[in-house]
């Protein structure tokens, strides 16, 4: 590692203890005999130590005990008032499923977290098996969609339509029948010219409306799912978040318009 | 002895309390808003208690969860367009009492945080203040370690560029004055 040259890319390992001991004195007359590279470090060391200090307060501040309450689970659960967050996604189950839906997620039924998580982690195992295997990912291959999605459609209760990815850069693999939780579910599998591959789990399960993202605790691919009653559909796979959101939201807003939901 | 374990596991989520509320705080400026996040979270926790590895400290595990609800919220007001329900305006910001006092510096380095993208903001602050390291941070926000790379670098460098211009903003005043 003698004649590795520097960029400012460096700067930033450096800074953040990500370069190696041995490439450090190395790095340190790099700096030397480049003073705009100097310059530049000098400066994100003194915003970063900004950064750094502005919140120090914060690891001091008496904990709230509606925090506390949380976690000994004697609190008042769900304030949704403050939550913004939910807020929004109550506003758009309003626009989507009229007052009734609306109610039914503000009120905080408990929001079917246990239900999101079931199917997210069902569309996860699936993901893993299948978009894992080389060869034979699919059952039936993605070259007749209507033979396909018949078949899906009628073994899963559902009507089905293979969302078109190709704007997003997925080509339709295939499809298979999966298990879901007590019942069947379609799973369609897509690739792009990378070879990243995503799926799109669909299910007649579903309980309430609620829509997230899950990954596991251990990491892994990112779920991306809907579910209303008797409806389910989680968009799985290990893109970039704001890519996976792209493609989440076109195969499910196909899905919607292709089962005559929207 | 079921509930014995899950004592110990809140114990161990309540010591990371501090850590998750500077972390949301430095996300999203708003102390109240922060909390709620951290709420959010801690409740959603609660409820995938069997995610977490008995024996491995929590804190990985919270803030991954964390960040999840942080960049879903964000994706979803993005896509509705609704970036005023977030206190991300500066003199909104002003017009919360701080609890110490802010100097003029230390503002223009939350409002210049609070303008980089969301993604890469939460990469920043989580090298920069939370002390991960990119390995860590990257598992944590689920992305390659490259695109975290480039994120903590694009992400000083547009907060440079900020507080830049705010400098400038700042020369322009007191010469008018």
């Amino acid at each position: 590692m003698n004649a590795r040259s520097f960029t400012d890319r460096d700067i930033h390992l450096a800074l953040d203890g990500e370069l190696p001991e041995d490439e450090r004195a190395a790095y340190q007359m790099w700096l030397e005999a480049n003073p705009d590279m100097k310059a530049k470090s000098l400066r994100y060391a003194a915003d970063n130590a900004a950064l750094r200090n502005l919140f120090v307060g914060v690891l001091e501040e008496p904990v709230p005990s509606r925090l506390e309450a949380a976690v000994n689970g004697d609190g008042p659960k769900r304030k949704e008032a403050a939550q913004w967050w939910r807020m929004a996604a109550a506003a758009t189950l309003l626009i989507a499923g009229g007052l009734a839906g609306y109610l039914a997620g503000a009120n905080g039924i408990g929001f079917g977290s246990d239900d999101d998580d079931r199917m997210a982690e069902l569309a996860i195992a699936a993901h893993q098996t299948f978009a894992a295997d080389k060869n034979r990912p699919v059952e039936v291959d993605g070259s007749d969609q209507a033979y396909l999605t018949g078949w899906l459609s009628k073994r899963t209760g559902l009507t089905l339509v293979a969302p078109d990815l190709t704007k997003n850069g997925f080509e339709l693999l295939g499809g298979r029948l999966v298990p879901a939780n007590g019942t069947t579910a379609a799973l369609m599998l897509y690739a792009d010219a990378e070879g990243n591959r995503i799926s799109v789990y669909v299910t007649t399960e579903g309980t309430e409306r609620s829509k997230g993202t899950y990954t596991l605790a251990s990491g892994g691919p990112e779920a991306v799912y809907w579910q209303d009653k008797g409806y389910g559909c989680a968009i799985v796979g290990t893109l970039p978040p704001e890519q996976m959101g792209v493609v989440a939201k076109d195969a499910y807003k196909q899905l919607l318009a292709g089962a005559g939901l929207t | 002895m079921r509930s014995a374990v899950m004592d110990e596991k809140k114990a161990a989520i309540l010591q990371e309390i501090p850590r998750l509320r500077r972390y949301a705080r430095a996300l999203l400026r708003d102390r109240d808003s922060a909390d709620d996040l951290v709420q959010d979270s801690l409740e959603r926790a609660l409820v995938r208690m069997d995610n977490w590895r008995t024996g491995e400290s929590p804190r990985r595990w919270l803030f991954t969860i964390m960040h999840h609800l942080f960049i879903d919220q964000m994706r979803k007001v993005s896509r509705r367009g609704e970036a005023s329900i977030l206190p991300l305006d500066a003199s909104e910001a002003l017009a919360t009492p701080a609890t110490q006092a802010e100097s003029v510096a230390s503002r223009e380095i939350v409002d210049a945080l609070q303008q980089i993208s969301p993604d890469r903001r939460a990469a920043l602050v989580m090298v920069a203040i939370e002390g991960f390291s990119y390995a860590e941070a990257a598992t944590m926000l689920g992305v390659p370690a490259g695109t975290l790379m480039s994120r903590i670098a694009r992400g000083r460098e547009e907060l440079r560029g900020l507080l830049d211009d705010q400098a400038r903003r700042r020369a322009i005043r007191i010469v008018e004055k």
